[in-house]
């Protein structure tokens, strides 16, 4: 529990708790993409889970970090029309402060949608007849899905057997949350992002420490995983911190991912700022 | 291939600049000395072959370009007035949409053919034979032994080998063009040559790459004069090539030649030939691999049809399982039969989205099954409607067209469906928050058509991006979509063309896309007024689809076969998702997944948004960039500006 009180100090902390707070067993989605091709065996169906207690300056989906629905605006084609912004009495719209029915261009819309686990098993189900036939399967991610772990355990126990599932996580979880979700995938993408702890901090808000207890627990584990490093020029990419991790990563696959250099453009919708552009 | 060459026809254009055009009336001619159509037709091809100038470029092997630039009409504008009087013309009134059987003829040469050919064919062969001497004159003066020694052989006699093959099939396929026929298709192209190719390739005289080189330089051929072949855009000629495919007896037909056609497009990326690729559920996963690695390149090939729809579609229509197996498509995606089929495949249209917005607007204050009967009974008279206005079709004479089609087995006539999704989209707007949920009243519906939707943007925004539409994933607008395409079928069968052929009702729109919608006011699936529909089978532009998946299970949700007039489902990809050969294989298993789902047609694009816009605005930069437009392909910045936004417009992929 000591690394948790070392968290809270950060400003990020305080979401760490939220996952505890969900009485009914429902989590938040912030999107469900079909035909992921690069998260995981075959065409997957990837659920992002909203909400993350990291801040990784180079995170392409910025409207999975806060842990609440928030208006998310395109930003293409507004005619600034302003329709949006006149009152409406409409329930959805209060806590969003525009109104989401109106925009001729469908540019508003809520980044984050509550689902029960029995209803988005069954979501994700409709396509069984595809993942029969072609393969592939259900990947879990986020934000960090970990931070709705419990809602990870329901949501994979209806899926098992079922179709093959896979999870991407940070692995900045409490073990025994990390342990619970990871027994029931059949797959796990675990990232290691940073070796150097202080480097970890300063570029993602959090300590790896656990991360790292975390990797070694999933190296013994059995379970079919791969390493994963985002390769962030002059950050995550340089030779020190990949032999370092090479080191960490041991016998298990490992792979680096690219750098996308359009992550940054949701940042905007969100209204939040883009650290590496 | 010789970047020389490629630059001649493709980036200079310097063929273009030889050519001379013909100023004659031939029709005021013609018709004083009171000549019969088959004389006309006769009289300009040897007057327009005699004027032909051979040019042969110093790197080309496959021989044969257009130096005369257009084709003077053969009746006047009087005659063709009193010609319309007691006919029914298609389109321009020549032959059009048709697969000639070239194997026959090359297997034979001319001199064998001109023996069984009536008068006119006869001098007609002769013209062609003297045009080919012609050119082989000017290769002797270049010293070019090799095209000597082709046409030495070629078309007199039965072409020996691959090259005089393909160089056969270009000059017929030259004739046919000269002779004013239109849309001339390519067939199954991979089949009727693999013997010459075969034998080649096992007697060493081509490796795999020198062939393919071969290929390239015919290929490149399809693109020398294409600019002269009229359709209703630039690219939309009907240069249709099929590739792969089952036999009579269900074996796969897929060859080392059809693999380097394939490869051929992908390496040239010129809009002809446009590339087919016949599949079944018995087709493995490379051969849409290798599909994949065309569609990369972005110019929306290959088109897939699915043989184990297709045969048992066309066999429902009473074309013999023999025919069925063999069939190609026309220009765009209407199944065809080649040398046997004298079917007229686009002669109408059904604007479905106009007919259930006068239904709606009509029948919204009763039950919806009373809607539904009357969408239904409005099809069929509508159908009634297009049957009765087609009667004694007339065509130009084509002499030439007439070697390569033995006998007129089948005389189908074929009807567009256009703006089907759209259509059903309506309905399960109306059926969702009319009449199930009450949330919207009539009157409100009604006068929101009316004014465009000025004054009500919550129901627009309600209608068009929350309301249930075909590609979401939606039953009931799947459901009503399988409403329209089966009353459609209803309506059509049965029923006699003047041709004694039957009709076929399709999925295709051709460019009724644009054009029935923009005679149309706003419609209850939340479009606007004069708003295009999408392309053939595929979903409203403004659907908010969750994926390719829901995309390609909603568009198989419906027995297709007895909709076998064509038309496929559109999927558009971001052209970034092809990077990696791991998402190539990913997209090939999609495509995979459709023909098993039981999809009849299905086409792929690669699209690159960027390029779009800035090829608006630059178009001198952009010339190059292909884009797929409903059945073919053509250069972006030779569209009009209709259609170059349509294509901008519509739903795409992202990973
Ligand atoms: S309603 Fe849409 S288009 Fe109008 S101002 Fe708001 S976001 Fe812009
Ligand atoms: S862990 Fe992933 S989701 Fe969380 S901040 Fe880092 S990159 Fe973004």
């Amino acid at each position: 529990m000591k690394l948790f009180a070392k968290a809270k100090s950060l400003q990020t902390s305080s979401l760490f708790t939220i996952t505890y707070n969900f009485e009914f067993m429902n989590g938040l989605i912030f999107d469900i993409k079909e035909f992921a091709v690069h998260d995981g065996e075959g065409i997957r169906t990837t659920v992002f889970l909203k909400g993350c207690p990291l801040r990784c300056v180079w995170c392409h989906n910025p409207e999975g970090l806060s842990p609440k629905k928030e208006l998310y605006l395109k930003q293409n084609g507004c005619l600034g029309c302003g329709r949006c912004s006149i009152p409406c009495d409409h329930e959805e719209c209060r806590e969003i402060g525009r109104c989401l029915h109106v925009c001729p261009k469908n540019l508003i819309s809520v980044a984050g949608a509550r689902w029960e686990a029995k209803a988005l098993a069954d979501k994700l189900l409709t396509h069984k007849s595809f993942f029969d036939t072609m393969g592939g399967g259900i990947t879990l991610s986020g934000g960090e899905p970990l931070l709705q772990a419990d809602f990870c355990v329901e949501l994979l126990t209806l899926l098992k057997g079922q179709v093959h599932t896979a999870i991407e996580t940070s692995g900045y979880a409490k073990s025994e949350d990390f342990k619970k979700v990871i027994s029931l995938c059949d797959f796990v993408y675990m990232d290691i992002k940073l070796a150097d702890s202080e480097l970890h901090k300063k570029y993602t808000g959090v300590d790896n420490k656990i991360i790292l207890q975390n990797a070694e627990y999933l190296k013994q584990s059995g379970i079919p995983h791969t390493f994963r490093t985002p390769l962030i020029p002059h950050i995550t990419d340089t030779e020190e911190n990949l032999w370092e991790i090479k080191g960490i990563v041991g016998g298990s696959s490992w792979e680096m991912l690219p750098y996308n250099p359009l992550a940054g453009a949701k940042y905007a919708s969100v209204g939040r700022k883009y650290f590496l552009s | 291939m010789k970047k020389t060459l490629y630059n001649y026809y493709i980036i200079d254009r310097l063929n273009r600049g030889m050519r001379v055009k013909v100023e004659k009336d031939l029709g005021a001619e013609y018709s004083a000395q009171g000549l019969s159509g088959e004389e006309r037709m006769t009289r300009r091809f040897e007057y327009l072959a005699s004027l032909e100038v051979p040019h042969i470029h110093k790197d080309e092997k496959i021989v044969l370009m257009r130096t005369v630039a257009n084709l003077p009409d053969v009746y006047t504008e009087a005659e063709w007035t009193e010609i319309r009087k007691s006919h029914y013309i298609h389109e321009l009134g020549y032959v059009s949409n048709l697969s000639p059987n070239y194997a026959t003829t090359i297997s034979k040469g001319l001199l064998a053919v001109r023996e069984t050919a009536n008068e006119y064919q006869v001098r007609m062969i002769d013209a062609i034979i003297s045009l080919c001497d012609r050119y082989r004159a000017e290769a002797e003066k270049m010293g070019r032994e090799d095209i000597v020694e082709v046409l030495t052989q070629v078309p007199r006699y039965p072409a020996r080998n691959f090259r005089e093959a393909l160089q056969f099939f270009r000059i017929l396929h030259y004739s046919l063009w000269l002779e004013g026929d239109y849309h001339n298709t390519v067939g199954r192209f991979d089949q009727y040559m693999y013997p010459y190719f075969k034998k080649d390739i096992e007697d060493g005289i081509y490796t795999r790459e020198t062939a393919l080189e071969l290929v390239e330089d015919f290929f490149l051929s399809f693109n020398k004069d294409s600019d002269l072949y009229v359709g209703v855009q630039q690219g939309d000629n009907g240069q249709s090539m099929v590739l792969g495919g089952v036999d009579a007896e269900g074996n796969d037909c897929f060859n080392l030649l059809s693999e380097l056609c394939l490869e051929a497009s992908r390496n040239l990326k010129l809009i002809d030939p446009k590339i087919n690729l016949r599949v079944s559920s018995k087709t493995p996963l490379s051969i849409y691999e290798k599909g994949t690695e065309l569609t990369k390149v972005g110019l929306g090939f290959p088109q897939y049809s699915n043989d184990d729809v297709v045969i048992k579609g066309l066999e429902r229509l009473g074309y013999s399982h023999e025919d069925a197996s063999n069939y190609v498509v026309a220009a765009c995606w209407e199944f065809i039969i080649p040398g046997v089929g004298n079917d007229i495949a686009n002669i109408g249209a059904v604007n479905f989205p106009a007919l259930v917005d006068k239904v709606i607007r009509e029948n919204i204050n009763g039950d919806f099954d009373t809607l539904i009967g009357k969408v239904k009974t409005e099809i069929k008279n509508e159908c009634d409607k297009i049957r009765e206005s087609i009667n004694n079709v007339w065509f130009v004479p084509s002499p030439i067209m007439d070697l390569f089609r033995a006998d007129k087995r089948y005389n189908n006539f074929g009807i567009h469906g256009s703006g089907i999704a759209c259509a059903a989209d309506a309905l399960a707007a109306v059926q969702k928050y009319v009449y199930k949920e009450k949330k919207v009243t009539p009157e409100r519906l009604i006068n929101a058509l009316d004014s465009d939707f000025a004054d009500d943007a919550e129901l627009l925004h309600l209608l068009r991006f929350e309301a249930p539409k075909m590609g979401t994933g939606s039953k009931e607008a799947d459901d009503l979509g399988g409403m329209i395409l089966s009353s459609f079928a209803d309506a059509l069968e049965g029923h006699t063309n003047c041709m004694g052929g039957k009709w076929r009702a399709g999925t295709g729109t051709a460019m009724y896309y644009l054009w029935h919608a923009r005679e149309l006011g706003a419609t209850a699936d939340g479009r606007r007024a004069g708003e295009p529909f999408g392309t053939n089978f595929s979903p409203s532009l403004f659907a908010q689809i969750p994926g390719p998946i829901t995309d390609i299970e909603s568009f198989t949700a419906n027995d297709l076969t007895r909709n076998m007039n064509g038309g496929p489902l559109t999927l558009e990809f971001a052209a970034g998702i092809f990077n990696s050969p791991e998402s190539i294989q990913k997209v090939a298993m999609l495509i995979q997944y459709f023909i098993k789902r039981g999809g009849h047609q299905l086409q792929l694009n690669a699209v690159n948004l960027e390029a779009m816009k800035e090829a608006q605005a630059n178009p001198e930069a952009y010339r190059q960039l292909v884009v797929r437009i409903w059945g073919w392909s053509a250069y972006f910045v030779e569209l009009d500006k209709d259609f170059q936004d349509h294509v901008m417009a519509r739903q795409e992929y992202n990973i």
